[in-house]
């Protein structure tokens, strides 16, 4: 598997170690891009910082707690739209942003006394709320503010309310994967045990790394409760405070994203021996797999079965209907982290679509076995791309679009390249059954939108017709299209609701009686 | 010889692409992973028994079965084999995902000496 050299990084000899072309019949052990690195200077890279990672991935999807950055407002930038991590409970964590608002004054002089004058004014605006996590940023970290003594100062004054503090500043690692660690590691240590929940089922887990995009985790709930099976704490999206520090009463460790919270699996696992089942919750075939796997750990494949089949008769017709519209479409896949493995096979396999690139921001050289491992021949893998870097892959690979974040995703635009926003979602959810069928449709509409067909014409210099009707996604699609196809009565549309989650809430589950004693 | 290296390049296909368990990010967790879910994977192909005792146990032996049937389904002529053959074939997968994935790997935090 050779390593690739960007022209435009040919200034940056030691960027070559970080992409490789995965060759006919080659496989990991014979290239496998550096990973989770830091940076070289002069490489602009598009990573977020260790604070970032702890707080805006893992930390605030958490929705009963006022997080609180403990430094300059700019560093809460990454909040009020720009995350997706919906919650049930009226979306309170994403609605409101605490930052201590550290100035030059608070450098000189310190800015504890301040933080702690912050603390109780939030919790007093939000008398409802008795939880908190405080988060350290680079400027209070280097002043050396002591959050955790601020912090027990207010738990004494305030026995009612718990704070947990996450020391993860900006530089504390390569990358917004440095941050996962850490509030992994701080979160096990400082706050599971503390709490002892109520069981209610002989079934319970944790679903651990999965973050509420869009309802994702709303989405899989549903499925877990279908099967009678109590979901204690989810980390951490839609998840609660105090169902978290309950971690260590479930019997198994769901891990979805094991890019972001391996760590804690691998802690349960050490400290309390809850196993840990990796899973992968896209695409019909990896989830039906995954919720089978789980249900088999509990003996009741039976429930599992009979919820696959529903989903599967449900919403396959549609899926299909997307994948021969998106056929031998060229996709650069260039998430954060994880998703570069959970998508390269499964994307091919069922939408039909060809991977032409993986990228990973923040990824670890495992991500990339695994992402490697899932595409097919001929694909080009890029550690911490830079934005040249990007620009470069996508003129000579010349994909019909791209996944990644909004930063690249506004760039591939400029040039032309549909993008859809692989972290935050355009029309999530995206995981679950209906919510693959949504995927499928926004790459539908992405790349056979009239306005980006009109945006290919340059009015600089292309001649623009002027003859041409009104077009739809619709007749650009079936252009390509065999009769057949297009009047298959069997395949459909997406058929499902603009929302198709915040029904969930008020869904009754089966009752399974609980036979085992606590 | 050839025979059994494309048999074995089936079954490799499908672990790499679809499975997860041999990408924990540790070479001791790596090794355990391979060895307990393979041994039982065997067992079940072979169709002897395993009674998974302890929750970890229940894990690998999850998705050993969860293997076995994929394999089973995709590749039909797994079946066809008698019970030395298909332990010689499953001994030959687990030294290849071991290569793959332990010994012939390049990532480096294999050996963090963290956890
Ligand atoms: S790098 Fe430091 S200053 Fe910048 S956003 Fe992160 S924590 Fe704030």
């Amino acid at each position: 598997m050779p390593y690739h050299e960007f022209k435009c990084s040919e200034c940056i000899p030691e960027r070559k170690m970080h992409a490789v072309v995965k060759g006919p019949g080659e496989d990991i052990t014979m290239a496998l891009p550096l990973g989770y690195l830091n940076t070289i200077p002069g490489s602009i890279s598009e990573r977020g910082c260790a604070y970032c990672g702890a707080k805006h991935v893992i930390g605030t999807p958490m929705k009963d707690v006022i997080h609180l950055s403990h430094g300059p407002v700019g560093c809460t930038y990454d909040t009020w739209q720009t995350k997706r991590y919906i919650s049930d409970n009226d979306n309170f964590q994403l609605k409101y942003t605490y930052a201590s608002d550290v100035k030059e004054k608070n450098i000189v002089f310190g800015a504890e006394k301040m933080l702690k004058q912050n603390i109780i004014e939030a919790f007093k605006a939000f008398p409802k709320i008795k939880r908190m996590t405080l988060y350290q940023t680079c400027a209070t970290a280097l002043i050396g503010d002591d959050m955790n003594a601020i912090a027990d100062e207010v738990m004494e004054e305030m026995p009612d309310v718990d704070i947990f503090v996450c020391n993860s500043p900006g530089f504390r690692g390569p990358s917004q994967s440095g941050g996962h660690h850490t509030i992994n590691i701080a979160w096990i240590k400082d706050k599971v045990g503390q709490v002892e929940p109520k069981i209610t089922s002989d079934y319970v887990i944790n679903y651990v790394g999965e973050y509420n995009i869009q309802g994702d985790s709303e989405v899989m709930a549903d499925y877990f409760r279908r099967m009678g099976i109590q979901v204690l704490s989810t980390f951490t999206g839609n998840g609660s405070y105090d169902d978290l520090r309950a971690m260590h009463r479930a019997q198994l460790n769901v891990l979805e994203c094991a890019r972001s919270a391996e760590y804690i699996c691998n802690e349960l696992r050490v400290r309390y021996g809850t196993p840990r089942l990796d899973i992968d919750g896209f695409g019909f075939e990896p989830l039906s797999n995954s919720l089978r796997k789980v249900a088999m750990f509990f003996g009741i494949e039976d429930r599992a079965q009979a919820l696959i089949d529903e989903e599967t008769a449900r919403w396959k017709p549609e899926l299909d209907w997307y994948k021969e519209r998106l056929k031998g479409k060229k996709v650069c896949l260039w998430p954060g982290g994880s998703k570069l493995w959970h998508w390269a096979n499964v994307i091919h396999e069922e939408m039909g679509v060809e991977v032409i690139s993986v990228y990973t921001k923040f990824g670890h050289q495992g991500d990339m076995e695994k992402g490697i491992s899932r595409c097919e021949e001929g694909a080009l893998a890029i550690d911490d791309p830079n934005e040249l870097e990007s620009v470069e892959a996508m003129l000579s690979l010349k994909p019909d679009i791209i996944f990644t974040g909004k930063r690249p995703g506004e760039v591939a635009k400029k040039i032309r390249v549909p993008y859809l926003n692989a972290h935050a979602y355009h029309n999530g959810p995206w995981k679950g059954y209906e919510g693959w069928v949504r995927f499928a449709r926004d790459i539908y509409n992405a790349i056979y939108s009239p306005i980006h067909q009109l945006s290919l014409l340059d009015i600089s210099k292309d001649e623009i017709p002027t003859g041409n009707g009104f077009v739809t996604s619709g007749m650009i699609a079936n252009a390509g299209l065999a009769e057949e196809v297009i009047s298959a009565g069997d395949l459909r549309q997406y058929s499902g609701k603009y929302d198709c989650v915040s029904d969930l809430k008020n869904k009754i589950y089966p009752d399974f009686k609980k036979v085992t004693e606590e | 010889m050839d025979d059994i290296k494309g048999k074995i390049a089936q079954l490799e296909d499908y672990i790499m692409k679809k499975c997860l368990w041999q990408f924990n990010s540790r070479a001791w967790d790596r090794k355990d992973q391979n060895e307990n879910i393979l041994k039982i994977s065997t067992l079940l192909l072979c169709e002897e028994h395993f009674i998974p005792e302890t929750p970890a146990d229940r894990c690998y032996w999850v998705e050993a079965v969860s293997l076995v049937d994929a394999f089973k389904n995709r590749y039909p002529w797994i079946s066809a084999l008698n019970k030395t053959e298909k332990k010689e074939l499953m001994e030959a997968l687990k030294e290849r995902i071991d290569f793959l994935t332990i010994t012939g790997s390049l990532n480096k935090e294999l050996t963090d000496p963290l956890y």
